[in-house]
C-alpha cells in the first residue's frame, strides 16, 4: 500500500508538471488553432532565464517568479511577433512547421548561450525532506502541485470574468464572428502566446528545481503531449486535469507493469485516444474528421 | 512567341516528360554521376552517397505528406524500422543484402499500418501527434526488445557482399544507393502518373470530394503510409549500410525534423523538389562548415562544440525561411525562373 501511495504521490509530483505545460499548449491552441511545437523550447529557455536571474542576483522563489514572468511574456510577445504574425492566413500547416522550426532554433541557442552541462536550480527553497503521512516530499514537489491548482484557478477565473479571457472564448469559438464584434484577433493571439510563456516560466522553473536544468529539458514539452491529448487539445483546464492522470498512468505502469512504460505509456495513450474519442476528455465534440 | 505549352491528349498530360531537353539533361545528369566515382575524392563520395540516401528518403516522404497531404513527424521511427530490419535480418539471420535491404523496407510498410489504421481517421496535426507518438514508441520497442535488436548495445553492419563485391564502402555502396536511387525516383514519378496517385493528389486537395469522386480513402490513405513507408524503410537500411554501426541514437527527433526541412525546402508535391531539397539541405552542414572554418580559425571549440546545434538552427531557419518567404520551395523558384525566361521581356 506504501508502495502505491509513493507511485501515486511522485505521479501526481510529474503530472502536475505536465499539466503546467498541456495548459501553455492548449491555451494557445484554443486561442491560435495552431499546435505550438515550440512550447517545450519555451519551457526551457524561461528556465534557463531563471536560471541567470539566480545566478546574477541570488533571489529566492517568489521574486524570482515575479521577475521570470514578465520576461517570458515579453519572449512570447517577441517569438509570436516575429515568427508567428507574418505567417497568419497562411495554411495551419504551415504556422504549424514553423513552430517546429521555431523550436529547433530555439533549441539550439539556447544549448549554444547555455552549455551543455546541467545545472541545480534551487531558488532558495528547503531541500529537507517533508513527511505528509508517511509519504516523503521535497518542498519544490509540493510547490509544483500548489502551482498547478493556482494556476488552474487563475486560468480559469481569466477566462470566465476577464474582458480579454471571453473575448479569447469568443476568438476560439468563431474568429469572422469576434472580428465582426470589435476584438482584435491578433492582439488575442499575442496574448495567449504571452500568457502561455507565462505558463511555461512556472512550468521550467518547477520542473528544473525539482529535477535538473539540462538541454533536454524540451523533451518535457513532447511529454506532456499526452495530457494535451487526453484533455483536449483545446481545453486549458482539461489539460491540467489530464496531466496529473497521465502522470499517475506513466508512474502506476512503470511501477506494475513493466520497465520502459514510464516514457511510452503516454504515447500509447495519445493514440489510443486519437483512436477513440479525438476530441480528448474535456475538448469540443468538433473535431474534423475524414 | 510562345503563348503557352499545350498538351492535348492523355497521353501527354501523363508522360513523364514530353521535353527532349529534360530527356537530355537527365541523361547527362545519369552519366555525370555514373562517372563520377572516376572523378571525386573519398570524402565527396560518402557526401554523394549521403546526399543519395536523404534522397530516398526525401522522395518517400515527400509521397506521404507533399502528395497525399498526410502530416508525418514520424519519419525517424521508419528509417529506424528499416534499419534495424536490415541489420537484424543481415547480422543474426545472415541473408544476404540484396535480400535483407527491402525486406527491411517492407517490415517498414507493415508496421506502418499500424499506424496508418488510426490515422485514417484523423487529419492534420493530430495525424502530426499520431506519427511522433509513433516514433517514440518505435525507438523504446527497439531499446527494450534486447533479444532481437541487441538494445541499448546497437548493432554493428558489416560484410554485406553483393556478387562478392563489399557494398559498404568506396564506389560499390555509391553504386548501389544510386541504383536504388534511381529505382526509387522512376517508382515514385510513375506512380504519380497512374489513377492511384491522382487519387493521392485529389485526397491531399480535398478529402471529402475526393470521396465523392469514388476514390476510397482508406485504401488510397494506407497504400500512400505502405509505399511511402517502404521506401523510406530502404532509405533506413542503406544508411545502417553507410554508417556501419546502429543504435537508437541515431534515430532522433532531428532526423523527422531533417525529413520535413527537406521537402519544405525542395517544395511539397514534387519529386524533383524533395530531390533539389535533399541534395541542398544535405550540403548544407558542409556549407556550414567551410563558413565557419573561413570565418574563425580552423577547427574552433566553439565550432565543433556546437555542431549539432548549429546544424539544427540552420534546419530550422530554413523551415521557417522558406515557409515565410517562398512556400512553393526551391521548385518553386526554378519553376519562377523558368517563367522569366521564356516570358522575357514580358512579365507573364
Amino acid at each position: 500500500m506504501d508502495l502505491f501511495l509513493l507511485f501515486v504521490s511522485t505521479g501526481l509530483v510529474i503530472g502536475a508538471s505536465y499539466g503546467l505545460i498541456a495548459m501553455g499548449f492548449a491555451l494557445v491552441y484554443k486561442a491560435t488553432g495552431v499546435v505550438n511545437f515550440a512550447h517545450g523550447e519555451l519551457v526551457m529557455l524561461t528556465a534557463y532565464v531563471a536560471f541567470s536571474l539566480t545566478q546574477a542576483f541570488d533571489l529566492s522563489f517568489i521574486p524570482l517568479m515575479l521577475v521570470t514572468i514578465p520576461i517570458s511574456m515579453l519572449i512570447g510577445l517577441a517569438l509570436e511577433r516575429i515568427f508567428i504574425r507574418p505567417m497568419l492566413g497562411e495554411p495551419v500547416f504551415s504556422i504549424v512547421m514553423v513552430t517546429i522550426g521555431l523550436a529547433v532554433i530555439l533549441r539550439g541557442v539556447t544549448m549554444m548561450i547555455w552549455g551543455p552541462d546541467p545545472h541545480n536550480l534551487t531558488a532558495g527553497v528547503t531541500t529537507r525532506v517533508i513527511m505528509i503521512g508517511h509519504l516523503p516530499f521535497y518542498a519544490a514537489q509540493l510547490m509544483s502541485i500548489a502551482a498547478l491548482a493556482i494556476c488552474t484557478a487563475l486560468a480559469w477565473a481569466f477566462l470566465r470574468f476577464s474582458r480579454i479571457g471571453i473575448a479569447m472564448r469568443a476568438v476560439a469559438a468563431h474568429e469572422t464572428a469576434a472580428l465582426l464584434v470589435g476584438i482584435s484577433v491578433k492582439r488575442i493571439h499575442a496574448i495567449a502566446w504571452a500568457l502561455s510563456a507565462a505558463l511555461a516560466a512556472v512550468a521550467g522553473v518547477l520542473f528544473a528545481m525539482n529535477f535538473k536544468l539540462a538541454p533536454d529539458l524540451w523533451f518535457q514539452g513532447l511529454k506532456s503531449f499526452p495530457a494535451v491529448i487526453l484533455g483536449g487539445l483545446d481545453a486549458i483546464l482539461g489539460s491540467a486535469m489530464a496531466g496529473l492522470i497521465i502522470g499517475l498512468i506513466e508512474n502506476l505502469s512503470q511501477g506494475y507493469i513493466g520497465q520502459g512504460l514510464r516514457e511510452t505509456s503516454g504515447f500509447i495513450v495519445i493514440i489510443v485516444v486519437l483512436m477513440v474519442r479525438p476530441y480528448g476528455l474535456f475538448g469540443d465534440k468538433d473535431i474534423e474528421r475524414v | 512567341m510562345r503563348t503557352g505549352h499545350f498538351q492535348e491528349t492523355t497521353g501527354q498530360l501523363i508522360a513523364l516528360t514530353d521535353s527532349p531537353a529534360v530527356i537530355g539533361w537527365t541523361g547527362v545528369l545519369i552519366a555525370g554521376l555514373l562517372a563520377a566515382p572516376l572523378v571525386v575524392g573519398n570524402y565527396e563520395l560518402t557526401l554523394m552517397v549521403t546526399v543519395l540516401i536523404a534522397v530516398v528518403g526525401a522522395v518517400g516522404l515527400n509521397l506521404l505528406t507533399g502528395t497525399t497531404g498526410l502530416i508525418s513527424l514520424g519519419q525517424a521511427g521508419f528509417l529506424a524500422v528499416g534499419a534495424y530490419g536490415n541489420a537484424v535480418l543481415m547480422v543474426d539471420y545472415g541473408w544476404p543484402v540484396w535480400l535483407s535491404l527491402p525486406a527491411g523496407g517492407v517490415v517498414s510498410a507493415l508496421i506502418s499500418l499500424l499506424v496508418g489504421i488510426p490515422s485514417l481517421r484523423l487529419k492534420g496535426l493530430y495525424l502530426a501527434i499520431t506519427t511522433l507518438a509513433f516514433s517514440f514508441i518505435v525507438s523504446h520497442v527497439i531499446l527494450y526488445a534486447e533479444p532481437i535488436t541487441h538494445g541499448p548495445n546497437g548493432i554493428f553492419v558489416n560484410g554485406a557482399k553483393i556478387l562478392g563485391v563489399n557494398v559498404q564502402k568506396g564506389p560499390a555502396l555509391y553504386y548501389l544507393t544510386l541504383f536504388v536511387a534511381v529505382c526509387v525516383v522512376l517508382m515514385v514519378l510513375n506512380m504519380q502518373r497512374t489513377r492511384l496517385g491522382r487519387g493521392w493528389l485529389a485526397i491531399r486537395d480535398h478529402d471529402i470530394a475526393a470521396r465523392a469522386m469514388g476514390i476510397d480513402l482508406t485504401r488510397y490513405k494506407l497504400l500512400a503510409f505502405v509505399v511511402s513507408s517502404f521506401i523510406v524503410g530502404i532509405a533506413g537500411g542503406l544508411l545502417s549500410l553507410q554508417i556501419r554501426f546502429i543504435n537508437i541514437d541515431v534515430f532522433g527527433l532531428i532526423l523527422s525534423i531533417e525529413a520535413l526541412a527537406i521537402i519544405i525546402l525542395g517544395g511539397m508535391g514534387s519529386v524533383a523538389g524533395a530531390i533539389m531539397g535533399a541534395v541542398f539541405l544535405t550540403l548544407l552542414p558542409e556549407a556550414i562548415r567551410i563558413a565557419f572554418n573561413l570565418i574563425l580559425t580552423p577547427g574552433s571549440a566553439f565550432y565543433s562544440t556546437y555542431v549539432y546545434e548549429i546544424r539544427g538552427v540552420a534546419y530550422g531557419a530554413v523551415i521557417v525561411a522558406f515557409l515565410r518567404f517562398k512556400p512553393d520551395g526551391l521548385i518553386g523558384l526554378w519553376r519562377d525562373a523558368r517563367k522569366y525566361w521564356s516570358n522575357w521581356p514580358l512579365a507573364y
